[in-house]
């Protein structure tokens, strides 16, 4: 790789970090939040380099090396053997970087969504002992939860603190077999290699399409035998209302809204 | 992922402008022509970004449509995601490597560690708790050690344990498994053992003609600035790196997309079977050493053994890691020296968790 094409490649990727990162928050749909000032500065640092190295080697034309350079020049356009480890150029394998370079800077993936969530059953969260593990709900109004409080408790609360309570969730929409369609959410730990599943059945309403954004309000729908695998979590719903989809979509907590 | 290739090919930059070489410019002249030269560059560098942008947005309906498919843009979310998690550690990684090849002189290395390679390969591996950050980082760092006149012994060693045994990653473990704390325990102790057992294993039956020694800027030479030698070296690193961070992304994602994890709960019920099981997972998966953790605590159903074997042969196997070795080290080594650290992982775990849960 020509000296020149490293300079464009650390500005892009440089450029590229700071886009999804400073400028934007496309790095929510790729990572987790807490690796923001990581990103940016990556972004700076890259960017800093891209532009000494500009500086220092000539672009967009290579400068003729002096003697010192101690063989960093590419005239010869080696790299035969294999993997283009050929330190007389930069190594050919740095050009894949310009894949995700390109791509976050000008068709950023969508975050994932239905169809990871339709592939992988979802396991609620056992708790591990005790007895104040879910503390009872507020009386009055509607509740909202967090998918992943709400499975735990269909699944494991044996004392049905669910039991008579309004809940509203808030996920995309997950087609099933046979009409039936979930309400999930996908909650990532690093990065969305690691992304896990958290769906609720929606019982008493039809389906809305596939990644919509919804929240459903209903009643819990006991299934099985609670306390056992044999359990899981579904919703009678009443309502069911499309909204915008939201900034970090795996953070599955409850949105701190006042009243209600 | 081919669209994207097409949209870098219009380059403005082609190598043909390479051929004619400008004139010589005066090395010399202030920190104010200097900053003004790196503006202009940047200026210059700024062109093509703005005519891929146009190109981008004219384009980008039919190109997007293109993508459309679900399964793929599952692939393409997982496949970034890899990478730009990736990309800090893997830089902080070579930032650190680069000043060891430009600023440390080799003999604090041959001060530190004990002469003798087989107590070397000890304290190489606790000393691996002092690098925070994840797998991506410690390969070209442990490159550079080599190349600094570390045994190899020692220094893949470190490597091992670098990212399975640092303070972010235990306090993570500690976050991950509430109210069990023997796990933390577990894996450090499990982490450590495997890495020194590799480190002996190498002594043992390693070969030379194995490894190729790490290429690249050799330490300081004599008459060359020491800032410019850092600069050059880590440009080189992280690109090389980089490119190959970018191979194993692209297989992770593809294991990711393509095998439902459901699959893997079918051994759970054999402890004989989840424990090599949920290694094979840790491979494929490449999940960020500090992130297994939290994947560890979700595989429910697993053995706290099989889980242990999961946090431990993740940060010193994975597809992306063998990747990675094999731009820094060769094919002939990462394939060799990632399946016995696969063994002797797996071994390590079932006798640390045998013993401590």
């Amino acid at each position: 790789m020509k000296r020149n094409i490293q300079v464009l490649l650390l500005l892009f990727t440089g450029v590229g970090l700071l886009h999804i990162s400073l400028l934007t928050d496309l790095y929510l749909r790729y990572v987790r939040p807490g690796l923001r000032p990581a990103l940016i500065a990556s972004g700076v640092l890259l960017i800093v380099l891209g532009a000494v190295s500009a500086a220092r080697d000539g672009f967009p034309f290579n400068r003729p090396r002096t003697d010192h350079d101690h063989g960093h020049d590419g005239h010869q356009d080696g790299g035969h053997q294999g993997h283009g480890h050929d330190h007389s150029q930069g190594p050919r394998i740095a050009w894949l970087l310009y894949v995700p370079a390109l791509t976050i800077l000008f068709l950023a993936p969508p975050a994932l969504g239905s169809y990871t969530a339709a592939r992988d059953e979802a396991k609620a969260k056992a708790p591990t002992a005790g007895d104040s593990l879910f503390p009872a709900l507020p009386r009055n109004g509607i509740v909202e939860m967090s998918l992943n409080d709400f499975s735990s408790r269909a699944v494991w609360d044996t004392d049905g603190t669910l039991r008579g309570h309004t809940v509203r969730l808030t996920g995309f929409v997950t087609p099933g077999h046979h009409g039936t369609w979930y309400v999930s959410r996908l909650a990532i730990s690093c990065c969305a290699a690691d992304a896990t599943v958290r769906k609720v059945r929606v019982h008493g309403a039809t389906a809305p399409p596939a990644d919509a954004w919804v929240t459903v309000t209903g009643t819990w729908h006991p299934t099985g035998k609670v306390g056992t695998d044999d359990a899981s979590p579904a919703l009678d719903a009443t309502a069911v209302k499309r909204v915008p989809a939201p900034k970090d979509p795996y953070n599955d907590a409850v949105p701190t809204r006042p009243g209600r | 992922m081919d669209s994207d290739v097409d949209v870098a090919s219009p380059l403005p930059e082609s190598p043909a402008h390479d051929r004619t070489p400008s004139a010589t410019r005066p090395d010399g002249g202030g920190g104010l022509r200097a900053a003004a030269r790196v503006t202009s560059h940047a200026l210059i560098a700024g062109l093509p970004v703005a005519v891929l942008g146009v190109a981008a947005i004219v384009l980008g309906p039919e190109i997007s449509a293109g993508l459309d498919n679900r399964a793929v843009a599952a692939w393409r979310t997982v496949f970034t995601a890899i990478v730009i998690q990736g990309v800090p550690f893997l830089l902080l990684g070579t930032v650190v490597s680069a000043a060891i090849s430009a600023f440390v002189p080799a003999w604090v290395f041959t001060r530190v560690l004990p002469r003798n390679p087989a107590l070397a390969v000890p304290v190489a591996g606790v000393a691996g708790a002092v690098l925070p950050g994840c797998e991506c980082a410690s390969v070209p760092v442990a490159g550079s050690l080599m190349r600094r006149g570390v045994t190899p012994a020692a220094a893949l060693a470190f490597l091992l344990s670098a990212p399975a045994i640092n303070p972010i990653v235990l306090m993570a473990t500690y976050v991950a498994f509430p109210g069990n704390p023997w796990m933390v325990t577990a894996r450090l102790v499990a982490s450590l053992l495997t890495s020194v057992v590799m480190g002996w294993l190498w002594i043992r039956l390693g070969r030379e003609e194995w490894l190729r020694t790490p290429e690249g800027p050799t330490g300081h030479t004599a008459g060359a600035s020491r800032a410019e030698e850092f600069r050059v070296s880590l440009q080189h690193d992280f690109l090389h790196a980089g490119g190959f961070l970018v191979v194993g992304a692209a297989a992770a994602a593809t294991f990711n997309v393509a095998v439902p994890h459901f699959v893997l709960r079918l051994f759970s019920d054999s402890p004989w079977l989840s424990l090599p099981m949920l290694g094979l997972l840790a491979v494929v998966l490449a999940v960020c050493s500090e992130a297994d953790a939290f994947v560890a605590a979700s595989l429910t159903g697993f053995s706290p053994s099989a889980r242990l074997a999961f946090m431990v042969v993740g940060p010193m196997v994975d597809l992306k890691l063998i990747a990675l070795q094999s731009g820094t080290f060769g094919r002939a080594f990462a394939l060799r020296f990632s399946s016995a650290t696969w063994v002797v992982a797996v071994l390590c775990s079932a006798l640390v968790g045998w013993w401590l849960l």
